[in-house]
């Protein structure tokens, strides 16, 4: 049987015929920002799990070097999160030295420095800089591993580039709701005449907002769908470059099952957001009526 | 439910350009469940956001099953108090009942479906441009979450009575006044209301379909609908005798009752 014809001619309305680009563009950019946010993380995680496993603690030659590195070695031992403690022997330092200053290093009666290994629980996350900071208060001049401790900054980055993207999705999000209720109130104003007659003969809130609800359903369907398409493509074309790229040098790029289901959520998510913003939109319009 | 009146074994019969009325079509329960007022107001006030006050302490009542005249000069507020009675507005002071219901009181969705026992015939009509004929008396069956095959049978016979089923599918722009107006009408009465209120029914057309309106409004009255008219048709209110509610200035200075309305009379 034929469907009925709708009770409000909104195809024609010039404000929805953007619907779909905005919600598509938008789409897009949100998977975008959601897939860095992911990158981001598990680049950070990735980090971080490097970061647990050795930590390499120098302490300079001087007049204090024997007691400096006892109260080190008695202090990492204390530290929660540090399983042992090695000091790396005269002979050990000397052959890794050996590279830049030859076999004859232990003649030269250089100052050196006494180098620790602290072995670190796995999946424990020591904060080095406090670490830093006591190790500095017991042996002033004490240098925890600068990797290390670059290593931590940046994943302190990616966790704060992580959350700037999600909130830049979220912002996002936010935007295409704000462009719906703007549609939907312009859509509101040009049938104003034909939504009053059918408040009058008995619709229900509902039933008009139905109406709106039905017809962003689509238009922004198809916009969310392209958006997250596109936006899925430029995700896996970044992926297979990232890798060529980066060569080992960075963290794996790529997204786990889940974080793809996630992205795959979203434009259902948007279409959703958008179709509910726009029933409250209508009911709030219509509720100044009798 | 309340919008299906019309069953397909019933037809009208032609006359005077609108086919009668089968009255079976109505009887499938009692119109007038109570007896009694079936609209009432009671020192109602009403202004259009904080314009100035145009309906000053109107109190009437209208018996179920009366048949009105609201009458008064242009702009002395009939349109207004017909908006108060098809629930379109709220008054500012007073209070207005309907179906023994007091509007103030009663819960938004439940509005809607008061709104759905009132036919209003629209003074511009107000049909959609956009939907045919058959579409437009469909209206308020699909609102009312009728099934398709019931509202194309209903609509068709509808728009047979009101003589227009030759452009059931033409839109309301392509159709002469006289042609909406009946549209109107059959939007207004498919979902078989209890009260119906026509805003200067004569207003857009020319004498001739007045009179035959005015017919057709008294034929649903015989079977015990509500009716105010209103206009300031001089020649329509000499015509046709009904008690007159009159209104100058946004007062109330004459409401004509008549006798309540006798049920028994209108099953044939
Ligand atoms: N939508 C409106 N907004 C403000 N004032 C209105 C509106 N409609 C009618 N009025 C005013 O209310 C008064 C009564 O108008 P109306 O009810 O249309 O009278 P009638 O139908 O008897 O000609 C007039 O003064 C008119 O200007
Ligand atoms: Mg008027």
């Amino acid at each position: 049987m034929m469907r009925p014809p709708r009770d409000l001619p909104l195809s024609n309305d010039p404000a929805s015929r953007y619907i779909p680009w905005t919600v598509g563009l938008l789409v897009f950019l949100a998977t975008l920002s959601l897939a860095i946010g992911f990158f981001l993380s598990s680049a950070g995680e990735n980090w971080r799990r490097s970061l647990s496993g050795t930590l390499t603690i120098q302490v300079p030659a001087g007049p204090d070097q024997q007691a400096f590195t006892g109260s080190v070695i008695d202090l990492l031992s204390t530290t929660p999160g540090i399983d042992a403690v090695r000091r790396i022997t005269d002979d050990e330092v000397a052959t890794m030295l050996e590279p830049w200053l030859g076999d004859e290093i232990s003649t030269l009666d250089l100052p050196m420095p006494v180098l620790i290994d602290a072995t670190v629980r796995r999946g424990h996350a020591i904060d080095i800089e406090a670490l830093s900071t006591r190790l500095m208060a017991v042996a002033p001049g004490t240098v925890v591993d600068e990797h290390a401790v670059w290593l931590r900054r940046l994943t302190d980055l990616a966790v704060i580039a992580a959350t700037v993207s999600l909130s830049v999705m979220v912002l996002v999000l936010l935007s295409a709701v704000m462009t719906v209720v703007f549609t939907t109130r312009t859509g509101l104003a040009i049938h104003s005449d034909i939504v009053e007659v059918l408040h009058l003969i008995g619709a229900k809130d509902s039933y008009i907002a139905r109406q709106f609800q039905i017809h962003t359903l689509w238009l922004a369907g198809i916009g969310a769908a392209c958006g997250s398409v596109l936006g899925g493509s430029a995700i896996l074309l970044i992926e297979v470059y990232g890798a060529r790229l980066s060569n080992g040098l960075l963290p794996d790029i790529t997204l786990s099952g889940i974080q793809w289901g996630l992205l795959c959520l979203l434009p259902v998510a948007a279409v959703l957001l958008v179709v509910a913003t726009v029933g409250i939109t209508v009911k709030r319009v219509l509720g100044r009526m009798m | 439910m309340a919008g299906l009146l019309l069953s397909s074994s019933d037809s009208g019969r032609r006359a005077n350009g609108y086919a009668i009325l089968h009255l079976n079509l109505f009887r499938k329960e009692p119109l007038v469940a109570a007896i009694g007022d079936i609209v009432r107001f009671e020192s109602v006030g009403m202004r259009y956001r904080l314009g100035v006050e145009v309906l000053h302490d109107i109190s009437f009542s209208l018996a179920a099953g009366s048949f009105h005249f609201l009458t008064g000069p242009s702009g002395a507020g009939k349109s207004s108090l017909m908006r108060l009675m098809y629930l379109a507005h709220r008054p500012s002071c007073g209070s207005i009942s309907v179906f023994g219901r007091d509007v103030s009181t009663v819960p938004r969705v439940e509005l809607a479906a008061l709104r759905r026992r009132i036919g209003v015939v629209f003074q511009d009509f107000r049909l959609l441009d956009h939907l045919t004929a058959l579409d437009n008396v469909a209206l308020p069956l699909r609102i009312a979450g009728a099934k398709e095959g019931q509202i194309r049978d209903h609509v068709a016979e509808l728009l047979r009575w009101v003589g227009l089923e030759e452009q059931s599918d033409a839109k309301p722009t392509t159709l002469s006044g006289g042609e909406q107006q009946r549209v109107a009408i059959a939007r207004a009465v498919i979902s078989r209301p209890q009260i119906l209120l026509a805003d200067e029914p004569t207003g857009n057309v020319d004498g001739e379909i007045a009179i035959r309106l005015m017919y057709l409004l008294e034929e649903l009255n015989k079977i015990g609908t509500t009716v105010v008219v209103a206009t300031h048709n001089e020649a329509l209110l000499e015509r046709f005798s009904h008690p007159r509610i009159r209104i100058e200035n946004g007062a109330l200075i004459e409401h004509g009752h008549e006798t309540a309305f006798d049920p028994d009379a209108a099953t044939i």
